[in-house]
């Protein structure tokens, strides 16, 4: 009779046996997705520039994983666990902590702008690029001196410097300098 | 002592006021005495800075503690070594020691250039005088590191005092690598002054451009070399020291440093289309302006508290005096340029898009792209407060994410532009430069995808390594073959000969390998693995291939440090490799501790150990363990790329000698097709 018993709570116990990889793996997940998030977030204990998956107060008398980084990635775990994805996992961690806590600048706002520049800044120095290589390509070799004289709208400067005179300060500099 | 050096520092002050003030009369009069004195009152200048630095290097070691600066950074229990790095481990010895630095250069200058260039010199001389004078006034009048201790007495006044012992110096500093990282950058930035310099004499004196360049190359050389070494000594011992598995944390002062390095070689490839071209006068000028002034605006960050920093100095009004200057230098400069830039127009035209020069154009603009981008990120806390009223923190992933393509784009660049030629590159010219070449790239990343390489950017890195890797090795190997045809030497003799003939090219190419090298180790850090425990004694954690096995603790008395130790046996697939000793020093002058990581390095990967302390809940000890892939291979690509820079400054052998030895040498073999036409006209190339 109790060999029996013991069967069936072995049997009811199975799913459990059964589950518990599956739930193990489940929370090793959610604990990596913690990570991943985490490192998107800034630790706010204050002493460090850290993520908060990595802050380890470095430094200190004890650098090992700081309590406030713990705290927060517990809190990401628990918006995990809510069924939120990653995006408002991150979204209700700022709203809590304010865009200090960012680690890099968000994709909306004043944050967009930070993501702008670097492509403007591409583009921008493409287009002169291109826009050089142009007018170097239009310009007919060794002409600087003459280049100078023809364009002597450009301030008193360059009604000033003719192709002679370049030439002479040219001379002048080789002359007084010696390598 | 610190009423000599004080003394010494506003005599200094005096002959730099001379030097500016007087060389600015010599230009004017153009009067050889004053010419002399103005010259010669630069050089008492740097004379009078060198026994000023000296007598604060005497203060510390003779443990004077009634001088405020030695009392913060020092103790009697430190040892000699660090007392030098005590120095310049605050805000005014810091000071003190750039202004020390910045002497070496313009005394060399001055005294090399002493009875040449008679009508340059002048305005060189004002203009390292004028930069001089900032820092000495700023040394002077605003952080002495020679002010005296004094506590306030009843009365208010000042009563200078003695201690018996100082506070220390910080634990973090207290390694070798604070020994000579912190001289390798700041020479980096004070040598930049020395083409600044020249490059404004020129405009100035209305040159119309070339000189300058030909002067000041070697010195920028040296000072990119050094600025290069004192970034990776400052990653080498953030990695070594601070203990949290990185070396590169896009911290604002480490952006700071990368500012001027990345506009230095961007000047480095541009200077090069002036020398064969003609071209690109003006952007050069600005390159130096820029460089310059991004040295002066990494030192603004440094010290002002404009943004946080784990190594910024205390905050400080210093940060006004140097935005003044920035902006006095930026006036000086544009005002020169506007007044003189007539003198620094193209004389060349662009042949065709596929052409050395338009690989140095892209090659610029992506190293400026990066610098802008780096600086606009540094400074978007600040401009996000004014625009909003709240700080948006701008971290490591926002740089990652915006420079590594940068990187990888300039990479290519590095393996592109050396095989094109100058003018136009024919079809044929560019089947025979690159086809081995992409083919062994595209081989590579074949091979790492079936190793299990599945990060895009790590991928690609590991193509552009090998692609640009196989360039190099191509270029030595077709010139050691010739010299080796003629010559009949060793392959190794050949690349030798090939190098010392033109050194500024093979030097480069050097450079450029070592480059590799270091990109090979950056992409190592796609595959960073980590892994922390409580480890109680006899317990092992796993990492990697490895088992780390706690055997026990220990304690080590130092002199001026405890230092508490976890004696670790590394092994590896159950086989033992070697110990580990990670350890936490406390230090109880400052009452403050920092860690000593310890690590397995190999070519491979690095098993990096960090103690962390023992957890104050637990009171059990805590290990936090890495494995970082392909580490090394950033130590030692930096020392591939100093090398490279050192053989690019020696001076090339004439090729000319070694064609008419060719010539002379009778039965040489036949040469394979290549006519000694070619061989000149390859050696000519760079």
């Amino acid at each position: 009779m109790q060999n029996r018993k013991a069967k069936i709570g072995l049997l009811a116990l199975l799913p459990l046996l059964l589950m518990a990889p599956v739930a193990q793996r489940l929370l090793a997940d959610q604990n990596d997705r913690a990570h991943k998030i985490g490192d998107k977030l800034k630790c706010m204990c204050g002493g460090c520039d850290q993520s908060a998956a990595k802050c380890y107060h470095v430094g200190g008398t004890y650098s090992g994983p700081c309590d406030t980084a713990k705290s927060m990635l517990k809190e990401i775990d628990a918006h995990v666990a809510q069924g939120k994805n990653d995006e408002q996992a991150l979204q209700a961690m700022i709203t809590e902590y304010g865009p200090l806590a960012y680690l890099e600048p968000p994709k909306s706002g004043f944050g967009l702008v930070a993501w702008l520049m670097p492509i403007l800044y591409l583009l921008g120095g493409t287009g002169l690029v291109i826009v050089i290589m142009k007018r170097w390509r239009k310009r007919p070799a060794a002409i600087a001196g003459a280049a100078m004289a023809a364009g002597a709208g450009g301030g008193q400067a360059s009604v000033n410097v003719t192709p002679e005179l370049l030439a002479r300060a040219r001379d002048l500099a080789r002359r007084e300098t010696e390598d | 002592m610190d009423v000599f050096g004080s003394f010494a520092l506003i005599l200094a002050f005096v002959c730099a006021l001379y030097a500016f003030g007087g060389g600015i009369a010599a230009i004017v009069t153009r009067h050889p005495l004053l010419i002399k004195s103005a010259r010669q009152s630069g050089m008492a200048t740097c004379a009078l800075i060198f026994v000023s630095t000296l007598s604060l290097v005497y203060l510390f070691f003779s443990d004077n503690y009634s001088v405020a600066y030695v009392v913060s950074h020092s103790n009697r229990d430190l040892s000699t070594f660090f007392k030098v790095a005590a120095l310049w481990s605050g805000q005014e010895g810091s000071l003190l020691f750039w202004s020390f630095l910045l002497a070496i250069y313009v005394f060399s200058v001055l005294f090399t250039y002493r009875s040449k260039n008679g009508e340059l010199m002048p305005y060189v001389g004002v203009i390292l005088a004028g930069v001089q004078l900032f820092f000495l006034t700023i040394s002077n009048f605003v952080a002495s590191p020679f002010k005296a201790l004094g506590v306030a007495n009843a009365s208010g006044a000042f009563d200078l005092v003695a201690r018996a012992d100082g506070n220390g110096l910080n634990p973090v500093l207290q390694y070798p690598e604070m020994v000579i990282h912190p001289p390798n950058l700041y020479s980096g930035y004070t040598g930049f002054t020395i083409p600044f310099a020249f490059a404004l004499a020129a405009l100035l004196a209305r040159y119309p451009g070339e000189k300058w360049i030909h002067l000041t190359r070697k010195w920028t050389m040296i000072a990119w070399c050094f600025q290069s070494m004192g970034i990776l000594l400052g990653a080498h011992w953030a990695y070594a020291v601070l203990g949290w598995g990185g070396y590169w944390g896009w911290d604002p002062v480490e952006n700071a440093s990368l500012l001027p390095w990345l506009t230095g070689t961007a000047f480095l490839h541009s200077v090069m289309m002036q020398e064969k071209r003609g071209m690109m006068k003006v952007w050069n000028v600005w390159l130096v302006f820029v460089t310059f002034m991004l040295c002066i605006l990494g030192t603004l960050l440094t010290r002002s508290g404009v943004v946080s920093s784990v190594h910024a100095f205390a905050q400080s009004s210093i940060g006004s005096w140097f935005v003044g200057f920035l902006c006095v230098v930026a006036g000086v400069c544009l005002a020169a340029y506007f007044k003189n830039k007539d003198y620094l127009k193209s004389e060349n035209q662009l042949d065709s898009l596929v052409s050395r020069e338009s690989s140095f154009l892209f090659n610029n603009l992506v190293l400026l792209v990066a610098c802008v981008a780096v600086l606009s990120g540094t400074l978007f806390p600040v401009f996000s407060e004014w625009f909003t009223g709240s700080r948006i923190s701008v971290g490591a992933p926002f740089f990652n994410k915006v420079n590594i393509p940068l990187g990888l784009l300039l990479l290519f660049l590095t393996g592109v532009g050396p095989l094109l030629a100058w003018r136009k590159t024919s079809t044929e010219s560019l089947l025979r430069n690159f086809k081995w070449p992409s083919i062994l790239g595209l081989l590579a990343g074949v091979t790492a995808f079936m190793f299990g390489v599945r990060e895009m950017f790590a991928l690609i890195c590991f193509v552009l390594c090998v692609f640009v890797g196989s360039t190099i090795v191509q270029e030595f190997f077709r010139g050691a073959k010739v010299v080796r045809i003629r010559s009949g030497a060793s392959w190794l003799a050949s690349c030798v000969d090939l190098t010392l003939r033109n050194t500024r090219r093979y030097g480069g190419y050097i450079v450029h390998l070592g480059m590799v090298m270091i990109f090979i180790g950056l992409a190592g850090q796609a595959f960073n693995k980590e892994v922390e425990k409580e480890l109680p004694i006899g317990s092992t954690v796993k990492i990697g291939n490895y088992d780390l096995l706690l055997q026990s603790m220990d304690q080590k008395q130092e002199k001026n440090y405890v230092a508490d130790r976890m004696i670790v046996e590394v092994l590896r697939n159950d086989k033992p490799v070697m110990m580990l000793y990670p350890e936490r020093r406390n230090f109880p002058t400052n009452q403050e501790s920092g860690t000593m990581v310890a690590i397995y390095s190999t070519l491979r990967e690095d098993l990096y150990v960090v103690y962390a302390g023992m957890n104050p809940q637990t009171n059990l000890p805590t290990v936090h363990a890495f494995i970082n892939p392909l580490v090394k291979w950033v130590w030692w690509g930096g020392m591939v790329v100093v090398m490279g820079t050192i053989v690019a400054l020696l001076p090339s052998r004439a090729a000319v000698v070694v064609l008419a030895k060719a010539a002379s040498t009778a039965g040489a073999p036949e040469l394979g097709g290549m006519r000694p036409a070619q061989v000149a006209l390859r050696e000519g190339h760079d």
